[in-house]
């Protein structure tokens, strides 16, 4: 990209040459901050959190490697194990969930229903609420004493019983209606404007041809609304993977540590029990799953953006 | 879509509009609870059941929740981490939205050799679980003096912030058309005056979208707050959760109704008066992250 | 006014293999209107990204007035540009969108106040200054475009494709105003356009480009009559010259080629002197509907003139001619006949052939064998 200069009067020009040479490195001079910001804070931390995994650090930060010990350590771990049988748990129920109850609100809200507006808002207004708030809600609904169950004795149902934020096997079940209530209406939001999306010539056709609102509904429109079940999946596994706020306000990871997932495991561990090491290590498995999902998304998305 | 079903009462309409309904109650009723429990007295709590109006109308839960209540050993109420949240969350909308701004506006408008590989750095950016950068971040904040400050918690959310909003911004200037900047080009402006006349007069919509994400993000934020922040700087959320969390004492729930309504309130009023915004906000940032 | 030289401008895109442009000589004299055409992709509007410095050149120079600009940036150019989607500021009113240019190059307020008056009056658009471009129908936008260039009184216009979003009828008018407005103003243009009308009405001369290289530049007229290859030759007519290939023999009466129509049948056509040393070989023959005609008695007794009998396959009406195709050597060939003349399609009948304007072509090279 040499540019060949004949111009015989440079030095006359030199000082509007600067300008326009200032002009040309602006952009990247304006980015830079930001470079260097991410550049830091996201890219050399996540290595220098690797680089931890495999050091003996406990409340402080040692670098005495010890190879892939803190991850055996992990792996023997029955409270890492709990948390991420409790992941299992949470994120498959939270996400089905989420996307069966969403994707049916939103199918039906999509009947020319009056006052859709006003629905839609009250359907979304929890995703703008603090997890800790939707948490503490909650935890008072659930409460076993004063909350649903009095509220049914009340209502004249004497023998029913709920406990389940207090009972070690039932706990991580509350903690996954909470998040379901908070994130399903969101996620209805990005269906119903997929579904606005859709072609309406297409199902106007189907009809057209005889088929039922059932079939077309089945057969036609949601398989076109393929591509906002990935996206759909995918904000909801991030949500779920990286879930802390809502169990640090409901239960704390416990009774005991029977509702610890990984992100509360991480920090309990980095951060009042004084085993870095470990909750280094329990990052960056945790950075590995997000990987293991985002490396197969990327790639469709890219691989689809290159057949337009 | 819309011309799928049509008009008259059927059968089917009433299921869908019951259906509907249902599920509205469903997402208010906790909301409900909230807002009457914090107006009842504990006694009332004991006695009446969560549907239950309130006997008398109180506002001791708020003002407890506001000036006296215990969070954690300091008894001083929520009011002072409602502000730090404040002080927190203004400076850190404003500087990560106006960076968004003008990453956006390089990434669409003023290519660079290697600007797309930074794109994708920002982009993976908005991916990635904040545990891996916990224990580092805490580490240079304090070197640099800024743990437990509300001046570090600023710094680490326009970190955390500026790839969402770069994002935004990017994908708003890029459907503007290149044709204009070259026209501005040979009028003879430069860099920034096609920002600031240009670019700028147009971007009202998406400064919106990212004000207000950013607003509820970090508003909203846990994590960090607890992570990096103690005592005196720790944000709403944090002190909400010290505050319901404290196992000495009664329990006054009308105390911790209230405080969960004031750490909402903010983020509410935003969602209510600009809501279309905020749902534009969702979706662009979940399509890209 | 201003001469631009553009000399052998190569132009590679960072990350695409193929160079775009492949080193375009082009001499622009003062107040020349040059017309740039060439199939989409074929870098016309690089060429004029480069010329106004929004791209830089790979190799090269261009040099405006004599004196080299390649390396300036767009606003030391002096250069305006109109651009097919018009790129008017959205937020300002029509009057800033025409004083844009002249605030930022900090010209006093009465000046600007001034030129806007003279350019809105010279375009008509008095009555829109106060108006925002998204109030404006397409044409009014286009003059607005065009006011926004004119203000600054530029040293070179560039035009890319400025008419093509406007309808058939405001395109003729458009046409016609910017013709008028370059006798007047006597400004050095280049311009792009994919309308053959435009390129043949508009331009001074008209420069053919196809994969980033300059295939012919001529007056409208050469580049029609004489096409400097096929390329041009089919690029430029509506409809498109017909290609038949044909070997030259030695007749009676001077040189001559057989063609065969789809019945069978065959004639012999006359062709020119200057394929005597061609004799035996075969060439292409370029052919355009006006050189197939009706019979005409008025030629009849011209030299390079021949009738015969082809079965017509197809009619087109077009209100002025009727357009027939036959089949001269299993190709189709364009005739233009005269409406009054009636032919039908699936009937045989009686056509002229004037070889007076046919070109020829060299199979191997593509070049117009020349007379
Ligand atoms: N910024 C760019 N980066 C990379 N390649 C480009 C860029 N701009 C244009 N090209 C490529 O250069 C070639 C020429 O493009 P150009 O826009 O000059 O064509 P054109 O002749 O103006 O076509 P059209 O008639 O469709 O406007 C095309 O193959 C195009 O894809
Ligand atoms: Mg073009």
């Amino acid at each position: 990209m040499e540019h060949i200069q004949r111009q015989p009067d440079r030095v006359a020009r030199s000082r509007s040459r600067l300008l326009d040479g200032l002009q040309r490195w602006l952009p990247k001079l304006v980015v830079a901050p930001t470079f260097v910001l991410v550049g830091v804070g996201i890219y050399a931390f996540m290595i220098w959190t690797g680089v931890l995994s495999f050091t003996s650090s406990s409340f402080l930060p040692v670098y005495e490697f010890i190879g892939f010990d803190q991850y055996a350590k992990l792996m023997a771990n029955d409270r890492w194990l709990t948390a991420s049988v409790n992941l299992g748990i949470f994120g498959g129920l939270f996400i089905l969930s989420c996307l069966v109850i969403s994707v049916l609100l939103a199918i039906f809200l999509d009947q020319k229903i009056r006052q859709e507006g006003a629905i839609r808002t009250i359907y979304l207004y929890p995703m703008a609420l603090s997890m800790i708030v939707t948490g503490t809600v909650w935890k008072w609904v659930l409460n076993p004493s004063l909350g649903l169950e009095k509220l049914m004795h009340d209502w004249g149902w004497a023998s029913f019983s709920f406990d389940w934020l207090v009972s070690s096997d039932m706990a991580i079940y509350t903690i996954v209606m909470a998040a379901v209530w908070q994130a399903s209406g969101f996620v209805m939001a990005l269906f119903l404007a997929g579904l606005r999306g859709v072609d309406s010539s297409i199902i106007r056709a189907a009809r057209v041809d005889g088929a039922s609102l059932p079939l077309i509904y089945g057969k036609i429109i949601l398989p076109s609304l393929r591509p906002v079940f990935f996206s759909a999946l995918m904000v909801l596994a991030h949500i779920a993977i990286k879930s802390f706020d809502l169990v640090m306000a409901m239960t704390a990871g416990g009774p005991g540590y029977s509702t610890d997932l990984p992100a509360v495991f991480m920090y309990t561990h980095t951060f009042t029990r004084g085993q870095m090491g470990l909750g280094s290590a329990s990052a960056m498995l945790m950075l590995g799953a997000i990987l293991a999902l985002l490396v197969p998304y990327l790639y469709s998305e890219l691989r689809e953006k290159r057949h337009d | 879509m819309t011309d799928v079903v049509r008009t008259g009462i059927r059968p089917s309409r009433v299921a869908i509009y019951g259906v509907l309904l249902l599920a509205a109650l469903v997402y208010l009723i906790p909301l409900f609870i909230m807002l009457v429990t914090s107006f009842k007295t504990p006694m009332d709590i004991r006695t009446g059941n969560l549907m239950a109006l309130p006997t008398d109308w109180t506002i001791i839960g708020w003002t407890k929740a506001w000036s006296e209540a215990c969070t954690g050993v300091d008894c001083g109420g929520i009011r002072g981490y409602f502000w730090n949240s404040f002080k927190m969350t203004v400076p850190a909308v404003l500087i990560s939205t106006l960076l968004g701004a003008f990453n956006g506006y390089v990434l669409s408008k003023w290519k660079f050799k290697g600007s797309n590989l930074f794109f994708g750095m920002l982009l993976f950016g908005c991916f990635v679980p904040f545990q891996v950068v916990l224990l580092p971040m805490a580490a240079t904040l304090g070197q640099l003096g800024l743990a437990n400050t509300t001046t570090g918690l600023v710094l680490v959310h326009v970190i955390y912030g500026v790839a969402f909003t770069t994002l935004f911004f990017r994908n708003y200037y890029v459907a503007i058309p290149d044709a204009l900047i070259k026209a501005a080009r040979l009028d003879g402006a430069g860099f920034f005056t096609i920002f600031f006349r240009i670019l700028l007069p147009m971007s009202t919509p998406i400064f919106m979208v990212s004000l207000i994400w950013q607003f509820t993000q970090i508003w909203n934020d846990f994590l960090f707050g607890v992570v990096f922040a103690s005592g005196d700087s720790q944000p709403i959320t944090v002190a909400l959760n010290n505050l319901v969390n404290t196992s000495t004492g009664v329990k006054e729930y009308n105390v911790d109704m209230a405080a969960a309504m004031i750490a909402a309130l903010p983020t509410l009023v935003v969602y209510i008066v600009a809501g279309k915004y905020f749902i534009r906000g969702l979706t662009a940032g979940s399509v890209k992250g | 006014m201003s001469q631009l030289e553009l000399r052998s401008i190569r132009k590679t895109y960072s990350g695409v293999a193929e160079e775009t442009l492949k080193g375009i000589d082009i001499d622009i004299a003062s107040g020349e209107f040059i017309i740039l055409v060439g199939p989409s992709g074929c870098g016309k509007s690089t060429l004029m990204n480069t010329i106004a410095g929004l791209e830089t050149i790979t190799d090269g120079s261009i040099v405006l007035d004599g004196k080299d600009i390649s390396t300036m940036e767009p606003k030391d150019r002096d250069i305006a540009m109109v651009f097919q989607s018009y790129a008017l500021y959205p937020t300002m009113s029509v009057r800033e969108n025409i004083a844009f240019g002249l605030k930022i190059r900090g010209k006093p307020k009465e000046e600007i106040a001034q030129e806007v008056a003279r350019v809105a009056d010279l375009l008509q658009i008095s009555h829109l200054l106060d108006k925002k471009p998204s109030r404006l129908s397409g044409g009014q936008q286009q003059r607005v475009a065009m006011g926004r260039a004119l203000a600054r009184r530029p040293r070179i216009y560039l035009f890319d494709e400025p008419l093509s979003n406007l309808d058939a009828k405001l395109r003729v008018e458009m046409r016609t105003e910017i013709k008028k407005l370059h006798q007047r103003l006597k400004t050095t243009i280049v311009y792009v356009t994919h309308d053959q009308i435009e390129a043949m009405t508009l331009a001074d001369r008209i420069a053919v480009l196809k994969d980033g290289e300059l295939q012919q530049l001529g007056t409208p007229k050469e580049v029609y009559n004489t096409p400097a290859n096929l390329f041009v030759a089919g690029f430029m007519g509506s409809p498109a010259m017909s290609f038949v290939p044909v070997t030259v023999e030695q007749g009676e009466h001077g040189l001559q080629a057989e063609v065969r129509g789809n019945d069978g049948g065959t004639i012999k056509l006359p062709v020119p002197d200057y394929l005597a040393d061609r004799v035996g070989r075969e060439v292409i023959l370029g052919i355009r509907p006006e050189h197939i005609t009706q019979p005409q008695d008025q030629k009849d007794d011209q030299d390079l003139v021949t009738k015969g009998q082809f079965t017509i396959e197809v009619t087109e009406p077009t209100g002025p001619d009727v357009i027939a195709l036959i089949q001269l050597n299993d190709t189709n060939v364009h005739c233009r006949i005269d409406p009054e003349h009636p032919v039908t399609w699936g009937e045989t009948a009686e056509l002229m052939f004037d070889m007076k304007k046919v070109v020829f072509f060299d199979p191997e090279t593509e070049k117009r064998i020349a007379a």
